[in-house]
C-alpha cells in the first residue's frame, strides 16, 4: 500500500480541507488578524490534517498489507481469512464480515460437492458390486455349458470384468478417502493373480511370459498393485509386434531405498514424441490410435494409483523394439504392518 | 465323498456353482433361506463351506466369525467386493481361502481340492498303485528305486493323480502349471507330457497316461 496512492484516493477530502482552508484564510484576512496568528494557525492546520491522514493510513496499511502478504504466501488463498485479525476501522470490518460470509458461503457450496461425489462414489462402488455378480453367473454359466467351454466367451466376459474394475480403479483413484491397506505383500502372488487373468490370452497370442521374482516383498496393497501390474501387462499384451519372438518379461531389482520391478516386453514400443504423454489422462497417442480404440484412461489410472501408495513408475521404450515400465516400490519401514 | 455347503443369496450364482461342484465330485448342500442362518450352517453336515460375505440381514464376516467359536471346519470367503481390507478381515476372522467374484471356475476347484489336500494328509504323500508319491519332494518311490520329477512334471503327474480314471483336460493341466507359477505354453506342456510318460515308461510304468484326442488325458 502507497502513501501517493493513498492519498490520490482521499482527494476528495483534501479538496473538501482546502476549501474550509481558504474559507478560514479569507475570514482571518477580513478581520485583519496578524500574520503571526495565521501562520500559526495554519501549522496547526496543516499538522492536524495530516496526521489525521497518516492514522487513517497506517491502520489501512497494516491490515492490507498482511492481507496481501497472506494470499501472495498461502498454497490454498481461500482460507485468508484464517489469517487475518479483524480490523479496527469500519471499511475493513465491512470487508472482513463479507469475506467471512462469501468462505461460508463457498465452503458450503463445495460441502455440498463433495457430498454429491461422496454419493456418486458409493453408488459407483455399489453398482460395481451389484455388477460383478450377473458377471460371475455368466462365468459359471458358460463353464457348465454342457458343450465344449467356450474360451471365446470366457475372453468376452473377461474384457468387461477388466473395463468394469477399471471404472472402480478411476473412483477409487480420483478420490481423497483412503481406502487402500498398505502392508507386506508377496509380489510373486500378485503376479500369479496377473498371470492367471491373463493365461488364455496370453497362451493364444503364443506370448512368453517369463517372471524371474523370487520372494521378493514389497509394501503395497494387493489388489491396487494387481490392478497396476494387471493394466500393463494388458498393454503389453495388445501392442505385440509379429515378426519377433514376443515376451513379457518381469524382474526386480533392489537398490539401496528401493525395489524396481520391470515389466519389459518386445512389442511395438512407443513412439519417442508419445513417451512423455503416456500417463496423460485421455492420451492415446499413436499407438492408440492405430491399433484398437483405445479409452487412454488406463495408464493415468494407472499412475494415480502409484501415486497414492507412494510408489513411483515410469516408461523407457524404443519403437519397435521395446517397452520397460518400472514400478519402484519404496522399502520405507515406517510402513510395515505383519498380519 | 465331500459335501460342500453354498451359502450365497443371488440365485443364478447358486444354481450355477451348485452344477459345478455337483459335476466335480462334490456333494452339495444349499441355503435358500437366510433367516437362521448361523443355526441352519451349524445343524448342517458338511466339509467346507463356501460363504458370501454380502447377505441379507446378515454380515458373512459375522457369520464366520460366530461360526469359528464353534467349528474348524474350512470355510472360503467370496465377494463381489474389491477391498483389501475385506480380505485381511476375513482371514483374521479365519477364513481359510479369499475369492472375488466373478472368479475363474477352475481356480476355484482348484483351490477347494488344495485345501481338502491340505486336510487329508500334510506328508504331502500319496499311493499309485504300489507307487509312494511325494509332491513336495517331487520323487516317486518303489521299494528301493527312485523316480526324479522335474517341478512342472510332478505337477501334472499329481493332478492327474488326484482325478485318475477321469480325463483331465489340456486347460485344466495348464491352469494347474500357472497357478503353481509355472507359466508354459502349449508346446512346453505338450514336451513335458511326453516327457514324463517316458520317464514312467523307464520306471516300468507302461502306458499310464493315455490321450483322448480333443478332450485331454487320462491316468490309468
Amino acid at each position: 500500500m502507497k502513501f501517493s496512492k493513498y492519498l490520490i484516493d482521499k482527494y476528495i477530502e483534501i479538496l473538501f480541507v482546502l476549501f474550509g482552508y481558504i474559507l478560514i484564510l479569507m475570514m482571518l484576512f477580513a478581520f485583519k488578524v496578524p500574520s503571526e496568528v495565521t501562520i500559526g494557525i495554519t501549522i496547526v492546520f496543516l499538522i492536524v490534517c495530516f496526521s489525521v491522514l497518516l492514522t487513517g493510513y497506517l491502520k489501512r496499511r497494516r491490515f492490507y498489507n498482511y492481507l496481501i502478504h497472506s494470499v501472495e504466501k498461502l498454497d490454498k488463498k481461500y482460507l485468508v481469512l484464517e489469517m487475518l485479525n479483524k480490523p479496527s476501522f469500519y471499511d475493513g470490518e465491512i470487508l472482513y464480515e463479507v469475506l467471512y460470509e462469501i468462505n461460508k458461503s463457498m465452503n458450503e457450496n463445495i460441502k455440498k460437492y463433495e457430498m454429491r461425489l461422496a454419493d456418486f462414489k458409493e453408488y459407483v462402488e455399489l453398482w460395481i458390486h451389484e455388477i460383478k455378480l450377473p458377471i460371475a453367473s455368466l462365468t459359471l454359466m458358460n463353464h457348465n455349458q454342457k458343450n465344449k467351454v467356450n474360451k471365446k466367451y470366457e475372453e468376452q466376459i473377461r474384457r468387461i470384468d477388466d473395463y468394469v474394475d477399471q471404472i472402480l480403479y478411476f473412483v477409487r483413484s480420483e478420490n481423497a478417502e483412503k481406502d487402500y491397506l498398505i502392508k507386506e505383500v508377496d509380489l510373486k502372488k500378485i503376479i500369479n493373480t496377473v498371470a492367471m487373468r491373463n493365461k488364455d490370452d496370453l497362451l493364444t497370442k503364443n506370448i512368453r511370459f517369463l517372471v524371474e521374482v523370487e520372494d521378493v516383498m514389497v509394501l503395497t496393497d494387493s489388489k491396487w498393485c494387481g490392478f497396476i501390474i494387471n493394466q500393463i501387462v494388458s498393454n503389453s499384451i495388445k501392442y505385440t509386434r509379429d515378426d519377433v519372438d514376443r515376451f513379457i518379461k518381469l524382474t526386480v531389482e533392489e537398490s539401496l531405498k528401493q525395489i524396481h520391478l520391470h515389466i519389459y516386453d518386445n512389442g511395438i514400443g512407443i513412439p519417442s514424441k508419445d513417451i512423455r504423454r503416456v500417463f496423460d489422462k485421455t492420451f492415446t497417442g499413436e499407438n492408440g490410435r492405430n491399433r484398437s480404440k483405445s479409452t487412454g484412461m488406463g495408464l493415468y489410472i494407472v499412475k494415480k494409483l502409484c501415486e497414492k501408495l507412494g510408489h513411483k513408475i515410469r516408461v523407457e521404450s524404443v519403437q519397435n523394439e521395446y517397452t520397460d515400465v518400472i514400478i519402484s516400490f519404496s522399502k520405507n519401514d515406517f510402513y510395515k504392518i505383519k498380519d | 465323498m465331500k459335501t460342500i455347503m453354498i451359502v450365497e443369496d443371488e440365485k443364478t450364482i447358486r444354481d450355477e456353482l451348485k452344477e459345478l461342484l455337483e459335476t466335480s465330485g462334490y456333494k452339495v448342500i444349499v441355503l435358500s433361506q437366510f433367516d437362521n442362518l448361523l443355526e441352519d450352517v451349524l445343524n448342517s453336515k458338511f466339509d467346507l463351506l463356501l460363504l458370501d460375505i454380502n447377505l441379507p440381514n446378515i454380515n458373512g464376516e459375522f457369520l464366520l466369525r460366530e461360526f469359528r467359536k464353534v467349528s474348524n471346519l474350512p470355510v472360503i470367503m467370496v465377494t463381489s467386493r474389491v477391498k483389501e481390507t475385506d480380505e485381511v478381515l476375513s482371514m483374521s476372522y479365519g477364513a481359510d481361502d479369499y475369492i472375488t467374484k466373478p472368479y475363474n471356475p477352475t481356480i476355484l476347484l482348484l483351490r477347494i481340492a488344495n485345501i481338502f489336500k491340505r486336510m487329508e494328509n500334510n506328508r504331502n504323500s500319496s499311493y499309485y498303485d504300489g507307487i509312494k508319491v511325494y509332491q513336495n519332494k517331487g520323487i516317486l518311490e518303489k521299494k528301493d528305486q527312485v523316480l526324479d520329477l522335474t517341478k512342472n512334471e510332478m505337477i501334472i503327474f499329481s493332478l492327474l493323480l488326484r482325478n485318475r480314471g477321469n480325463i483331465v483336460t489340456r486347460d485344466a493341466l495348464m491352469t494347474e502349471l500357472w497357478n503353481n507359477e509355472e507359466y508354459v505354453n502349449e508346446n512346453a506342456l505338450t514336451v513335458n507330457i511326453s516327457r514324463l510318460r517316458a520317464k514312467l515308461e523307464e520306471f516300468g510304468i507302461h502306458n499310464a497316461i493315455e490321450t483322448r484326442k480333443g478332450q485331454g488325458y487320462k491316468l490309468l
